[in-house]
């Protein structure tokens, strides 16, 4: 099996499913009891806390656990507009992931909000140039991510943050990380909310991870308990977070080595599939984009057909993300950066991890090659 | 005085000398329906009961008897034992719940055993009588009564009820031999099978597929539809061909315009020969006039030629929209629209032929030897035997 779709999830790594194992059935304790046994449960907990925000930059209290990305860019975007007052307004981007886009519609809908998107280049990343035109006074929030998950654009939350508080000093700053944390050489972030998703890298499903800067007025997730200093409330899903520390430490520490080789799969697949007739990249440079993404248009062929044929293969990729894979019609953040028709219809997202190879690589263009030239006799005609 | 379900059932009335047959068929039928519910079930005289039900599963099991078909309506009622005295006592009991308001009422009774002392009309009268004294709330209203108690006297018991449930009506499946059916894992091919295993016939079905042109999620949710079926039609052999290289031929080798037809023709063969080889007598299609170039009167004419077995089209003269009516009445609506497959339309002509000619696609059929692939369609061809019982 050759996995190239580790945007949609990764293999969590061994040890962290020890880890989270472990957590399950020895060190089983809630947290929150008022024992001993509980206690030191609750004090690894604090230390995976802590190693976040380390790694972010921040505080420990202002980390906190949640159930994974989606629930994280929904605490962030229903917390900020309910807690702000007045005339609201929300700038975002249309190549959001759903989770953000479609909560940013709702929550627009709930608070009586006002959805502008930010103008975007042609690779996907925010035009911060002229960000400054959506920004205004009354914008209450605004949601841009930090790498794109179809197209693998990287924004540069700097400049963006620094636009926001020139232009927009009344509003909190979230950035959608999922798809950027421990992926980008920088962990540190100049925003107000972050969103961060374990099963990213090699950790368990599940869990995840939204930063609020403290001062930041946002209404609180969940209700009950009071777990999570009283902004998320349930009992914290301990093997799920021990397996995120240890995977975050992990990755964290092997780092260099794991972004080399990203870079060399990356640049090895694309240089291959180069070679290839009619085929066309998709968003930033290679050398822009993140090093664990690849999106590239075969022309001529359906990107449906040719994932299912490279299945057969036992070589799994997506034709983009694997939240909108059942729905029909066109891909919206394609469509954003203007990538439409034939182009659209044959896009293939290859995601990587540190566990896939340069054989690999060729191995998955050498496949394509062969299936294109079967592929592409068959055009609708 | 027990809860039991009295069963009505459609034609079977109109049979003759085997009518005893259909009605063993339609206690099987009825037995099947109820599991895991272990019941026991009697036939008498133009009326099938049901006996010894919990009384919690009373309502579950009578919209169950109702989805039979063969069914004509169902009657929840008391079995009382033949006397008087028993009989009015259900009968206040059973109105209860009705005479918490005002209500009007009429009496009905109908007695097959003459040795019983009262005759209908003194029943329905004394009937009368017995619940105006009971209840202040009632009213005689003879000709639109709200409720309408009815008593049976048979030759074993009594039965007394109050309402009447319609049932689907047809004939019990397995009584009108078995067909194959084509099932796509559209809106229209589901309906088609059930009408058709509404006429008593058992169902097989046959599906083609199309990897990498369709995916694993399009094949699965055929097998979805099917079970949805079953629950209606009883157990299924599902056959799943694969149907790729075929489909490539076609696109190589024929004229593009006549892709669809052609591909309909090898799909019919391909069916007829595992209907011959499972024992069913017909091929059943979701197809209705005009609604695609594929389904013009000339097309028909021509997917029909590819096959010598009778093709049963239920859904012919149906609009789309009747169509959707009775997916979303059998529960298969929901699933059909699930958007999964879709990638097929490479090999959907931009121009299809709408008046093709026997003669024409025949000549273009024999363009390629197409013997081998449905033989080796046919080897590769898995079979899955789907009830409403199997869970995945």
């Amino acid at each position: 099996m050759i996995y190239f779709d580790n945007s949609a999830t990764t293999r969590v790594f061994d040890q962290a499913a020890q880890r989270a194992a472990l957590a399950m059935t020895e060190r089983f304790f809630n947290p929150a009891a008022a024992y001993g046994a509980a206690f030191s449960v609750e004090k690894e907990v604090n230390a995976a806390r802590a190693y976040a925000a380390q790694l972010l930059g921040v505080r420990p209290e202002e980390v906190f656990f949640t159930s994974g990305g989606t629930e994280s860019n929904n605490i962030a975007v229903f917390g900020a507009l309910a807690a702000a007052r007045g005339k609201k307004r929300v700038v975002t981007t249309m190549v959001e992931h759903a989770s953000v886009y479609e909560t940013v519609l709702a929550a627009a809908k709930r608070y009586d909000a006002e959805v502008v998107y930010a103008p975007l280049n042609d690779d996907g990343t925010v035009n911060v140039d002229r960000l400054g035109e959506v920004l205004s006074p009354d914008t209450a929030l605004v949601s841009i991510m930090h790498v794109n998950n179809e197209l693998g654009s990287v924004n540069d939350l700097d400049r963006i943050a620094a636009k926001v508080r020139t232009y927009a000093p009344n509003a909190l700053f979230h950035s959608d990380g999922v798809q950027a944390f421990l992926k980008l050489p920088q962990t540190r972030i100049p925003c107000d909310l972050y969103s961060i998703s374990a099963h990213k890298f090699h950790a368990p499903k599940g869990v995840g991870i939204l930063y609020v800067r403290s001062g930041a007025k946002v209404a609180p997730g969940q209700i009950g308990g009071g777990q999570e200093r009283n902004f998320r409330s349930g009992t914290s899903n301990t093997p799920a977070i021990l397996g995120m520390d240890t995977a975050m430490r992990l990755y964290s520490e092997h780092k260099a080595e794991f972004h080399a080789n990203l870079s060399a799969v990356k640049e090895r697949l694309y240089a291959d599939l180069s070679t290839l007739p009619d085929v066309v990249l998709n968003g930033p440079e290679l050398s822009h984009g993140a090093k664990h993404i690849l999106n590239v248009s075969f022309l001529g062929v359906r990107g449906e057909v040719l994932l299912h044929a490279l299945e057969q293969k036992q070589i799994y990729v997506s034709t983009g993300s694997a939240c909108a894979a059942k729905k029909i019609g066109k891909n919206r953040i394609l469509h954003a950066v203007g990538i439409d028709g034939a182009r659209q219809e044959g896009a293939i997202r290859f995601s990587f991890c540190p566990f896939n190879t340069v054989a690999e690589a060729d191995y998955v263009a050498e496949t394509i090659g062969e299936q294109l030239a079967l592929l592409r006799r068959y055009r609708r005609r | 005085m027990k809860q039991v379900l009295l069963v009505r059932y459609a034609e079977i009335h109109l049979k003759g000398l085997n009518r005893p047959y259909f009605e063993r068929m339609l206690v099987d039928r009825m037995r099947d329906a109820l599991l895991p519910l272990r019941a026991r079930i009697e036939r008498e005289q133009g009326r099938v009961f049901v006996y010894d039900l919990p009384e919690e599963s009373i309502a579950e099991a009578a919209a169950k008897i109702c989805g039979v078909f063969g069914v004509h309506s169902v009657s929840p009622a008391l079995c009382v034992e033949k006397n008087w005295d028993s009989i009015r006592t259900a009968a206040i009991s059973l109105v209860a719940p009705d005479a918490d308001k005002p209500t009007t009422f009429k009496c009905f009774a109908k007695r097959s055993d003459k040795r019983f002392p009262m005759t209908s009309e003194q029943i329905c009268r004394e009937l009368g009588h017995v619940l105006l004294d009971a209840y202040e709330t009632l009213s005689v209203d003879v000709h639109h009564p709200a409720l309408k108690v009815t008593v049976e006297v048979r030759q074993q018991s009594a039965f007394v009820f109050t309402k009447e449930m319609l049932g689907v009506g047809g004939m019990p499946v397995g009584t009108n031999g078995k067909a194959m059916l084509l099932i796509s894992g559209g809106i229209d091919s589901p309906v088609a099978g059930y009408m058709i295993a509404k006429r008593g016939v058992a169902l097989s079905a046959v599906h083609f597929y199309s990897y990498p042109y369709t995916s694993e999620r399009a094949r699965d949710k055929v097998v979805e539809l099917t079970k949805i079926v079953a629950r209606y039609a009883g157990e299924i052999d599902l056959y799943l061909v694969p149907f790729t290289e075929i489909q490539l031929a076609i696109y190589d080798r024929c004229p593009s315009s006549e892709t669809t037809v052609l591909m309909r023709r090898l799909m019919m063969k391909i069916a007829e020969r595992i209907a011959n080889q499972c024992g069913a007598q017909a091929l059943v299609t979701g197809e209705a006039i005009g609604q695609v170039a594929s389904q013009t009167m000339d097309s028909l004419a021509c997917t029909d030629d590819a096959v010598s077995l009778p093709v049963f089209r239920p859904l012919i003269g149906f609009d789309k929209e009747e169509i959707v009516e009775r997916a979303q009445k059998i529960g298969t609506f929901e699933t059909s629209i699930l958007p999964f497959e879709d990638c097929c339309t490479v090999f959907v002509p931009q121009h299809p032929v709408t008046r093709p000619k026997v003669e024409q696609l025949r000549q273009s059929e024999a363009l390629v030897d197409f013997e081998p692939m449905i033989e080796s369609a046919i080897a590769a061809t898995e079979c899955m035997k789907i009830s409403q019982f199997v869970l995945d």
